[in-house]
């Protein structure tokens, strides 16, 4: 059986659907590292555990495709499996690597505390630590999936150049491996990827790229309002590949009322889209009257779809 | 702070040649001994006993004594005879020249000096390297690059003569000059081990004392006069140190012990000047600037020197005026033209201010004062203004329109409560300039970084920290600039001669009638410090403020002021206060204020004074030890803070509720560190007493204008109790603490709409937008939303629009634009 998409199913009747380019499951796999300080075990735990529900909750993604290692199992045993260890590490990507197929959606998610640089920067670890060269090797298993990988540690930034690829999209807390000191970026991304306040077109689909952007953006504000200096730039690669990777619902739905509704509210979206690009060159009067209709006629639909019995998202 | 003394460059630092290599008792020695010792008759009749050999270290002696013309004679004499020292002499009567105002000739005698050296340096001695040393520093008038020149030429001098003293202090002089604290103290210091209890580097180390707002300068100055009573320089500082603290009679004493030395010294002529300028006595300052030119032709200095004094004492169109004459008489002197330049800055004259410090920073580039207030006038230039009626809200881009919000109204209601109080209504508009970074706030406000202040008014001119300079919950912006701004009409209506004190006295009694909770509170230490008799006397009230004697009382004058100026309203009325003003600005000093409005002697009103903090106090005096002078204070009240501590501790909760009850009755008005109603209500709302722990807190949030956390946590405590009107009370309360918190905002704007206070929420809401948001797309829906509740429809509806624009498939903005569609016709137009 096809599995459930991440996106959740919406209203009557209506089936599963893509919510991102790609068709396919979704597996996510999360790791807390070594903390060092019990305030950093409970800020790891909270962006991992609220990534955890998001995913078992919103996204859809089956107990089997749930998988989380952590520094400590005993600190929340109702979601941690087992230990994060190299072997445990390495055993779980195996079964990835066996489980998913092609047009799947992977996402990685590693919170802690990271050293070392190029392919021997490291992510730490109770025991001994991983290291950018050893995921190198984990994700060739993973060719043709849709891979989604977030170092949210220090001194994370070199797992860029070491990891990116086709199919990609690397996430890292830190522009480079001298960024040492503790990051905030984490708990910004879980709660860009798990609230509705990083859907910064309030399509109700937070994509992988909102949520970086949000994140990034509550990093840096995080620091002006300490007046600190910031000390972490978060960096991804393949922002094309990040916007049309989404989490949340937009599945298009089966009943024909609706599905015509949706499909002109779609079409009546795309015409904003190309007013927008044709404003330098419109009289602004002419244009906000054209925007107008536009808008009132997108909201006439969503009226009608409400109305037709579609929930919201 | 003040600015340090530039002394160094037209040599009215005389120096004395003691190169230690010298035998310690040849004649000349001896004489230089005797000189640094201030016993100048008896250095005099010793060099002339000794002959031509003695010339310069007479023409020394006759320099210090003011003897210009038979001092050139003697340095004449020397080079005539091309005596071993005469390169020393060559750079005496350079600076003689400079210091007469014959610039040609001094450039032209230190150029023939500098141009020997660069041709050949060999077997120049110590004495010589820093003859040479002093001729680059006349030079650096006119070509800053001889500065560098001058010190490698000190540096040579010590190198070559590791006992060298005079290099050393010209070290300092010249660093001091540069306003470069560290490396002048080093340089002094280095004299020091060298020639221990040498007065004239007893004298660079106290300026760097003073330099730095250090109490410890009056001692450090006075040690130097203990070891040569005659030496000048040090008269005229500690003159300085007198009349920054308004002790006229003193300052001018200083002046004519300086004088009695030397009747030819300008920084004593300008002491006296300025003493006589700023105690109203026109007389005085005729007979001292005739004085002046006739040692000087164009003596520019005198002018920048009192317009300085003027400057620190407030009276900044005054300053700018004496800077104006400065630059008239020589347009290249940079004292005159950066005085003129920072005061114009100061009177708002930004682009005339800048003009002239550009000019200044031009021919002195190592000048920090100058060039860290050019970079922040170019920061300035990206600041955002925001015009109400009588202001002029200048702050960086991204906060101006968020700040102007709440400043606008605030200080519009400050001017007009203020206006009606003192029956003055200063000109307008007043501009107010807020920065973001507390370094900037620093230079704008004395040229360097590290002023402990929050806010300075120049009378029409304020300028504060952002609420962004700091960390939210450690100041409160509201008062800070109803404060300033109280010092526009204190300064404007006494004409600028309202004395530190009173106006900050004043201003402080305002922020506490501004708001309930606003302005400082009493301390354990300052009710134990009045009761061990440790705080000034009010005559002695400036002191606090300008020549603080210990840490804390420059917190503690400022609270006394603020007390004697509400016993003064309290007894004689709110006029008086207005009376006093009106005599300052006539002229009159503080005891005769004190006779003419409130009919008593200064010990009288001292009297009154103590009866009236006695009574005020009087329960609190009771549990308060007197202070010990540092440290924290003690007695029941301390001990019964610290016995509940122990008793929570020890699990005792219900014990410790009532240790705590106790001790708030002991000290109610306490807000500090510990305080029992803070304690109180966490223990109260761990029982479940939430009523307890919102009453505890509404009495502690009474009293502490920046209490963060214990506002945010009685708000969220209302509203669990069903009062959204109280909660909604308490977080405007936090708006002033914590400004840039879009959540606050926008729970804020919940409430007022709750409340049924539309036109509040949609404040708010437009709040919360300017102070970028985590989600700005909702918070602008959110903003639309309340538009339309307060009646705007039209506007509601354009910035719906722009929110759809962003974010065409924004369901919630959709369904708002049906319903502002669906409204009456005519809105639609609007």
């Amino acid at each position: 059986m096809r599995r459930v998409l991440f996106a959740l199913l919406i209203g009557v009747g209506a089936a599963a659907a893509p919510a991102r380019a790609q068709g396919g499951a979704t597996y996510v796999l999360l790791v807390t590292g070594l903390s060092g300080e019990p305030r950093f075990a409970r800020l790891f735990d909270s962006s991992a555990a609220m990534i955890y529900d998001a995913a078992k909750g919103r996204w859809g993604a089956a107990d089997s495709g749930l998988m989380y290692l952590g520094e400590d199992p005993s600190r929340d045993p109702a979601r941690i499996q087992a230990r994060a260890t190299r072997e445990n590490l390495s055993a779980r990507f195996a079964v990835l690597a066996r489980r998913s197929v092609a047009g799947d959606l992977v996402f990685i998610l590693l919170v802690g505390h990271g050293s070392g640089e190029g392919p021997q920067s490291r992510f730490n670890l109770p025991g001994p630590d991983v290291m950018a060269s050893d995921f190198a090797g984990w994700l060739k298993g993973l060719d043709g999936r849709t891979v989604v990988l977030v170092n949210a540690g220090s001194a994370s930034g070199d797992f860029l150049a070491a990891l990116a690829g086709p199919g990609r999209v690397i996430i890292t807390a830190t522009k480079s491996a001298m960024q040492r000191n503790e990051t905030t970026f984490a708990e910004h991304f879980a709660r860009g990827l798990t609230s509705d306040a990083a859907d910064g077109d309030k399509d109700g689909r937070i994509s992988l790229f909102e949520a970086f952007t949000w994140a990034k953006g509550e990093v840096a504000r995080g620091y002006e309002r300490r007046n600190l200096l910031a000390t972490e730039q978060a960096q991804l690669t393949d922002s094309v590949l990040a916007r049309t990777v989404a989490f949340g619902t937009a599945a298009a739905p089966s009943d024909p009322r609706i599905a015509v509704l949706w499909a002109e509210r779609r079409a009546l979206e795309g015409q904003v889209d190309a007013l927008r690009r044709r404003k330098g060159m419109m009289d602004s009067a002419a244009y906000d009257r054209e925007l107008e209709r536009l808008l009132l006629e997108i909201a006439t639909r969503t009226a009608a779809i409400r109305a037709a019995g579609a929930p919201k998202p | 702070m003040r600015a340090a003394t530039r002394t160094v460059a037209l040599g009215l630092l005389v120096g004395l040649a003691c190169a230690a290599s010298q035998d310690g008792g040849s004649p000349a020695a001896r004489v230089r001994a005797l000189a640094e010792a201030g016993r100048l008759a008896e250095a005099e009749r010793m060099a002339r006993a000794g002959g031509p050999s003695l010339a310069v270290p007479l023409g020394e002696v006759l320099m210090l004594s003011g003897n210009l013309a038979a001092a050139d004679s003697a340095f004449s004499v020397a080079i005539r005879a091309r005596s071993s020292d005469r390169r020393t002499a060559e750079a005496a009567l350079a600076e003689l020249s400079a210091r007469r105002g014959n610039a040609s000739a001094a450039e032209r005698r230190a150029e023939a000096l500098v141009s020997a050296y660069e041709r050949d340096q060999t077997g120049w001695s110590a004495d010589d390297l820093t003859a040479v040393g002093r001729a680059y520093v006349l030079l650096g008038t006119d070509d800053p690059q001889a500065f560098k020149a001058a010190l490698r030429a000190f540096d040579a001098a010590v190198a070559r003569d590791s006992a060298a003293v005079e290099p050393r202090i010209r070290l300092g002089d010249l660093f001091l000059d540069k306003y470069n604290a560290p490396e002048a103290r080093a340089s002094y210091r280095g004299a020091l081990e060298v020639a221990p209890g040498n007065p004239r580097a007893l004298l660079g180390l106290a300026r760097v004392l003073s330099f730095e707002g250090n109490p410890e300068a009056t001692a450090a100055l006075r040690t130097s006069l203990a070891a040569n009573a005659a030496l000048v320089p040090a008269h005229v500082l500690l003159g300085r140190m007198y009349l920054d603290a308004e002790e006229y009679d003193s300052s001018g004493a200083a002046a004519a012990r300086a004088l009695a030395v030397d009747s030819t010294s300008i920084d004593a002529w300008a002491l006296l000047g300025a003493t006589a300028f700023l105690g109203g006595d026109s007389v005085g300052y005729s007979r001292a600037r005739a004085q002046v030119f006739r040692v000087h032709p164009r003596p520019a200095l005198f002018y920048s020197e009192i317009a300085e004094a003027a400057a620190r004492h407030r009276r900044y169109a005054e300053a700018a005026q004496l800077g104006r004459e400065g630059v008239a008489l020589d347009s290249t002197a940079v004292p005159a033209l950066g005085v003129l330049g920072i005061n114009q800055l100061r009177l708002g004259d930004i682009e005339g201010g800048r003009a002239l410090l550009e000019k200044a920073f031009a021919r002195d580039p190592y000048h920090i004062w100058y060039k860290n207030t050019l970079d922040l006038l170019d920061e300035l230039r990206t600041f955002k203004t925001v015009e109400t009626r009588r202001f002029r809200i200048v702050a960086p881009a991204a906060e101006a329109e968020l700040l102007a919000m709440y400043l606008s109204p605030l200080l519009e209601e400050a001017y007009d409560s203020l206006a009606a109080r003192y029956e003055y209504r200063p000109p307008t508009p007043i501009r107010l300039e807020l920065y973001r970074r507390h370094a900037d706030f620093s230079v704008r406000t004395v040229g360097l970084t590290g002023l402990g202040a929050l806010g300075v008014s120049f009378g029409t001119v304020l300028v504060m920290d952002a609420p962004s300079a700091r960390d939210p919950g450690s100041f409160n912006f509201g008062t800070t600039a109803w404060h300033e701004l109280t010092h526009t009409f204190t300064l404007g209506l006494s004409a600028h001669k309202v004395p530190r004190w009173f106006s900050e006295g004043l201003s402080v009694l305002e922020e506490r009638r501004a708001r309930p909770g606003w302005g400082a509170d009493p301390s354990v230490e300052f009710l134990g410090a009045f009761k061990s008799g440790k705080l000034l006397p009010v005559t002695r009230l400036n002191e606090g403020f300008v020549r603080p004697s210990h840490r804390d009382e420059i917190g503690f004058s400022y609270y006394q002021a603020s007390l004697l100026c509400e016993m003064i309203e309290q007894q004689w009325g709110r006029t008086a206060l207005v009376a006093m003003l009106h005599s300052y600005r006539d002229g009159l000093g503080t005891p005769a204020v004190f006779s003419k409005v409130l009919g008593l002697t200064p010990d009288a009103l001292n009297a009154r004074f103590t009866a009236f903090v006695r009574q005020k106090f009087a329960t609190a005096l009771a549990a308060i030890a007197p202070w010990k002078g540092n440290g924290p204070g003690e007695g029941a009240f301390v001990d019964a803070i610290r016995a509940a501590e122990a008793l929570e501790a020890a699990g005792k909760a219900d014990e410790a509720r009532t240790a705590l009850e106790r001790a708030e009755k002991m000290f109610p008005e306490y807000a500090g560190p510990s305080a029992p109603a803070l304690k109180l209500a966490k223990l109260y709302a761990a029982q479940g007493n939430l009523r307890g722990a919102v009453a505890a807190l509404a009495r502690y949030n009474a009293l502490d204008e920046s209490a963060l956390a214990s506002n945010l946590e009685e708000a969220k405590l209302r509203q669990e109790s069903g009062d959204p009107r109280g909660a909604a009370g308490v977080l405007a309360r936090v708006n002033w603490i914590a400004p840039y918190d879009a959540e606050v905002h926008a729970r804020l704007a919940e409430l007022r709409d709750q409340t049924g206070d539309l036109a509040g929420a949609l404040l708010e809401r437009r709040a919360a937008v300017a102070a970028g948001p985590a989600d700005p797309l909702e918070a602008r829906y959110q903003l639309a939303r309340a538009m339309a509740r307060a009646g705007d429809a039209a506007g509601a509806r354009r910035e719906i629009l722009a929110v759809l624009e962003a974010a065409p498939a924004f369901e919630k903005a959709q369904a708002l634009l049906l319903e502002l569609r669906g409204r009456a016709p005519e809105d639609r137009n609007r």
